[in-house]
């Protein structure tokens, strides 16, 4: 019985975070159409940052505060400099396609390398509330049921964001129809860096929180990225529920697989992959 | 001078010429209909006008502002509402939130509520469905939607590409009463349409595109008489 509510309630923590990193590219691809491979480096800096700040004496939660501005205008940049300039210099949507996924590869071999550099193989960590609570008889640890708390306050913030603001609803729009959104008034190419931007923004409050609970290394970005892969392919290309629903069920069925054997996690998640796009193609909340 | 005015508009994609020397304008009141087959350039030349295609030569004008340049995204504010082809509807957003981006400039946020309610009005079906989402429409219903989203910018002009393609009879009557409407609120338009003989009835003037070419102008009163349009356009 503990074993089962260990499993759910740490599936459901995982959830959390796979579902903040996943809505983060889903929105990246849905909107700006970048299907960004270096969006794992986000998150992996952000991790190592925010331990590097904790351990020279800075507030866990005020690394927030710090690193969320930081990846967001460093998305916004790129996307208003690069992906631009790779948008006007494309023929038409699909090369444009093609050509930022390719450019996103070579972020991603700059910015792993950058965290190498700096921090080697060598992992960080810190203790924050790091002792267990008993929860129906299983064992968790606080920090974990913190990380969590925050994770679903981001989910809901981004939510409300989205659909009840002005920018959010344009957002929204040009995720539909960019020519029509545009006709509207809503400037496009500022709309997609922000879109970008706030990618980068939801990468590196997951990597908080995996700073937070675990000894991230500065290995971790690609990691992620392929999970964030697999649960917006699960969830549904371009769908903000779907990578809050795939991210859950990736992270329930990762801790249960894990349970029985940790090097099967992956090969659970490919058939279950398999499975579904057999069933639907578009994934779970996909149109 | 008229309030839209296109002068000699040459426009190509790749090495194909797609419009030659197009003049035509639309004078403050009127309703102007542009028509001719599929293919004929109607399109290109609306996408010559909101910045969507620029053109190789030539020039557009807008209130005796020069539209050359501008970008779409300011085609709204400067009181131009551009109706594209299919309408676009943002299909996974409810009718409400469709009406809500019309008046997506911040000029125009505040009182989009007032603007949602007029457009309640002018189509009360909407109203019945305002919380259900644009995919959820049928083909008339969707293009209604189209119009009162583009009307909510209280705009002086008015370009409909297409408004009756792919509808019912008795949605295209709608639509043609509404946007004759229109005239009385003192809005300008301009209908490109390949539904000539409903479209003449409403408009004042037309122009006939063929193959990017101007063929013929003039009041409908006198296109309906010409025997090439009674031939080519009417099946009469
Ligand atoms: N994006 C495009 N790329 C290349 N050719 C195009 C494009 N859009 C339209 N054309 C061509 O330009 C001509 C005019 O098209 P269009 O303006 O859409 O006509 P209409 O609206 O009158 O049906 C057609 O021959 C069409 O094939
Ligand atoms: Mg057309």
């Amino acid at each position: 019985m503990s074993t089962v509510v260990n499993i759910v309630i740490y599936g459901i923590i995982m959830g959390g975070v796979y579902g903040l990193i996943s809505m983060g590219l889903t929105l990246q691809y849905g909107v700006g159409k970048i299907l960004n491979v270096s969006h794992g480096e986000f998150l992996m800096l952000s991790a190592m940052t925010s331990c590097v700040l904790v351990k020279a004496g800075v507030h866990p939660l005020l690394t927030f505060v710090i690193c969320l501005p930081a990846a967001f205008i460093v998305g916004f940049i790129l996307n208003m400099t690069l992906y631009r300039w790779l948008r006007n210099f494309s023929k038409d949507e699909a090369t444009f396609e093609s050509n930022a996924m390719l450019m996103s590869f070579g972020l991603y071999f700059i910015l792993a390398n950058i965290g190498l550099k700096i921090w080697g193989t060598l992992s960080k960590s810190y203790q924050f509330y790091s002792y267990p609570v008993k929860i129906l008889g299983a064992t968790i640890i606080v920090n974990r049921l913190i990380g969590l708390g925050i994770a679903i306050v981001f989910i809901i913030a981004f939510f409300i964001f989205l659909n009840k603001t002005r920018l959010g609803k344009a957002i929204r729009a040009t995720s539909q129809s960019t020519t029509a959104a545009a006709m509207m008034g809503v400037r496009i190419n500022k709309t997609m860096a922000i879109c970008f931007g706030t990618g980068g923004l939801l990468a590196a409050a997951a990597g908080i929180l995996i700073g937070m609970s675990f000894s991230p290394t500065a290995q971790i970005g690609l990691t992620n990225t392929v999970i964030a892969l697999i649960v917006v392919v699960l969830g549904g290309m371009g769908s903000i529920p779907g990578a809050v629903l795939g991210g859950l069920l990736i992270g329930l069925v990762g801790q249960a697989v894990s349970f029985f054997d940790t090097s099967l996690v992956t090969v659970a998640y490919y058939l279950m992959i398999i499975i579904l796009l057999l069933i639907r193609p578009k994934g779970l909340l996909g149109r | 001078m008229a309030m839209l005015e296109i002068n000699n508009i040459n426009c190509f994609y790749g090495n194909v010429q797609a419009l030659w020397d197009v003049s035509m304008n639309v004078g403050e009141g009127e309703i102007v209909a542009l028509l001719g087959a599929n293919g004929a350039g109607k399109t290109t030349l609306l996408n010559t006008v909101t910045g969507l295609v620029k053109p190789a030569s030539g020039h557009v004008s807008f209130m005796g502002k020069s539209l050359d340049g501008v970008p779409v995204h300011s085609i709204m504010e400067m009181g131009i509402a551009y109706l594209p082809e299919g309408g676009r509807t943002f299909p996974d957003m409810s009718i409400r939130e469709n009406l809500e981006m019309g008046a997506y400039p911040r000029s125009m946020w505040k009182t989009r509520k007032a603007g949602i309610d007029r457009m309640f009005e002018l189509f009360p079906r909407l109203k019945e469905r305002s919380k259900q989402m644009a995919s959820t429409l049928s083909g008339g219903e969707k293009q209604m939607l189209a119009m009162a989203r583009g009307l909510m910018s209280n705009p002086k002009l008015c370009l409909f590409d297409e408004l009756s393609y792919g509808l019912a009879p008795i949605m295209v009557t709608e639509v043609f009463r509404i946007v004759q409407s229109l005239r009385e609120d003192g809005i300008t338009v301009l209908l490109v349409e390949q539904n000539v003989k409903q479209s003449m009835e409403i408009a004042d003037r037309a122009y006939v595109l063929e193959n990017g070419h101007i063929a013929l102008e003039g009041p409908c009163c006198d296109l309906m008489d010409n025997s090439y349009v009674k031939k080519a356009y009417l099946g009469l």
